[in-house]
């Protein structure tokens, strides 16, 4: 078998690669150890609306519900609210990830990529040092599949850069660990999303509500892992449901986990013959822990620029290095930023928290977005936390001020 | 005395990755749609353990 690239995982980034790929050009093959693409859901399932602006998505069965803001509450129950009609913008979607990441396949399949599934990864197939393709196996059969450039499109755990010798190991306290019902028989009606913070409720993370329409939502927990203990995800989300009157009478759809990269974008997301996105890359906010759009916009500038490479036969680095300017020219700095307010917000305790939603509690967001949040935190937050983080993170600004 | 090592509850593992992702030596991987600890490679820290979201996996005392 012979293909010019094989994407190994059939999540947004690898479909989304693999579509911009096939579509300028190249013979390409995905590959998915699982047995349906999107299945089983390893997501919060909430995008934003940026989404619309790139047409990647045909019709609407993708979409759960559309979101009319957000509320955001404080270990004391402090809500700040952010709500479309008083920014006149609009905010996101709760989706359903399977029929979303099957309409991303199916867009790559239009544009001429083939998908296998069933079919696992198990080394890359080598001629000394270089990439000649990926070693697989397809049920019982072990398969050869010979290709110029190779996409680690496998996730957060990704196996193929690490057999790339590209080190994507992430400490504990750049991981969220996540679980997730979606319950439905439940009280709540509206279509906000709603994020519960502090040290009690969720360590270093938050409990979400993202309702998929009415009675019906996905209420997940991610902890920072360096901060967890054995089943504690699971436990303070029971907790969470079982004192919240709203929740607790609700019947469970659905129950998954999941594991979240919260880390700076990797360090090397290209190599000669290999490409690295989603995931695998920590195309990820560190905030939020959403993932999709950065996923979505860094796979079609890795599709277009490994079309590029095949049709000019350089598969190198350097060539392949268009691709890594891009997404960093896209959203790396904003992916930095973010990780540095990660750090700044761990350093916060309750009080604080609870401080910063007393002020933020009438303001009217202009802006719906992380972004938007964090310019007014940071006008809000107390002299001292703002000297402290300066102190302790100056490096990391001076960094982040020369680019 | 030789340390236990971290074993994975199959019947548990929800398949999430985490453990695979923050495990330093590399010794967790997918075996049959599961977590499966290489018992040679593991060096007993726990780390995986305590990131278990749901409490699949365990070796006694660490």
């Amino acid at each position: 078998m012979k293909y010019d690239v094989v994407v190994v995982g059939s999540g947004p980034a690898g479909s989304i690669t693999a579509r911009f790929a096939a579509q300028n050009g190249a013979k390409v093959l995905v590959i998915e150890r699982r047995a349906e693409v999107g299945v089983p859901v390893l997501c919060g399932e909430g995008i934003s609306r940026k989404i619309d602006e790139w047409k990647m998505l045909e019709g609407t069965r993708w979409i759960a519900g559309k979101m009319d803001g957000a509320r955001i509450y404080s270990p004391d129950k402090t809500c700040v609210t952010l709500a479309a009609e008083q920014a006149g913008n609009e905010t996101g979607y709760v989706v359903y990830r399977d029929i979303f990441d099957q309409e991303l396949a199916q867009g790559a399949i239009k544009a001429g990529a083939e998908f296998m599934m069933n079919t696992q990864a198990i080394d890359l197939l080598k001629e000394g040092d270089k990439i000649k393709g990926v070693k697989a196996k397809h049920f019982n059969e072990e398969l050869e599949i010979k290709c110029d450039i190779v996409v680690a499109a496998d996730g957060v755990d990704s196996k193929v850069a690490q057999w790339a010798g590209i080190n994507t190991k992430l400490p504990p306290k750049d991981l969220e660990t996540c679980c997730q019902y979606t319950l439905t028989d439940i009280d709540v009606k509206d279509a906000y999303c709603e994020f519960y913070l502090g040290k009690e409720i969720a360590p270093g993370g938050y409990v979400w509500i993202f309702p998929k329409g009415k009675r019906i939502a996905n209420v997940g927990i991610g902890i920072l892992a360096s901060l967890s203990e054995s089943g504690m995800a699971k436990k303070l989300l029971d907790n969470f449901i079982e004192n919240d009157p709203r929740l607790s009478k609700g019947k469970t759809l659905r129950f998954l986990a999941g594991a979240v990269p919260v880390a700076n974008p990797a360090e090397e997301t290209i190599g000669d013959n290999i490409v690295l996105v989603g995931d695998a890359a920590r195309h990820v906010d560190p905030i939020t822990g959403g993932g999709l759009t950065h996923c979505l916009e860094g796979g079609k500038i890795a599709g277009e620029t490994i079309a590029k490479a095949i049709k000019k036969k350089d598969f190198s680095k350097e060539f392949l290095s268009t691709y890594e300017k891009g997404w960093k020219e896209a959203f790396g700095q904003k992916i930095k930023r973010n990780y540095l307010v990660k750090e700044l917000l761990l350093d916060m305790d309750d009080k604080t928290f609870n401080k910063l939603a007393h002020a933020l509690e009438q303001v009217k967001f202009d802006e719906i977005s992380t972004h938007g949040l964090v310019k007014e935190v940071a006008k809000h937050l107390p002299i001292s936390t703002k000297l402290n983080a300066l102190i302790k993170h100056r490096k990391d600004i001076k960094e982040l001020k020369k680019k | 005395m030789v340390k236990p090592k971290a074993k994975v509850d199959i019947e548990k593992c929800l398949a999430c990755c985490g453990c695979i992702s923050v495990c330093p030596q590399n010794a967790i991987s997918w075996t049959g749609g599961k977590a499966l600890v290489d018992q040679e490679k593991c060096i007993s820290c726990a780390i995986c353990i305590r990131t278990c979201p749901i409490g699949a996996i365990s070796g006694e005392g660490l």
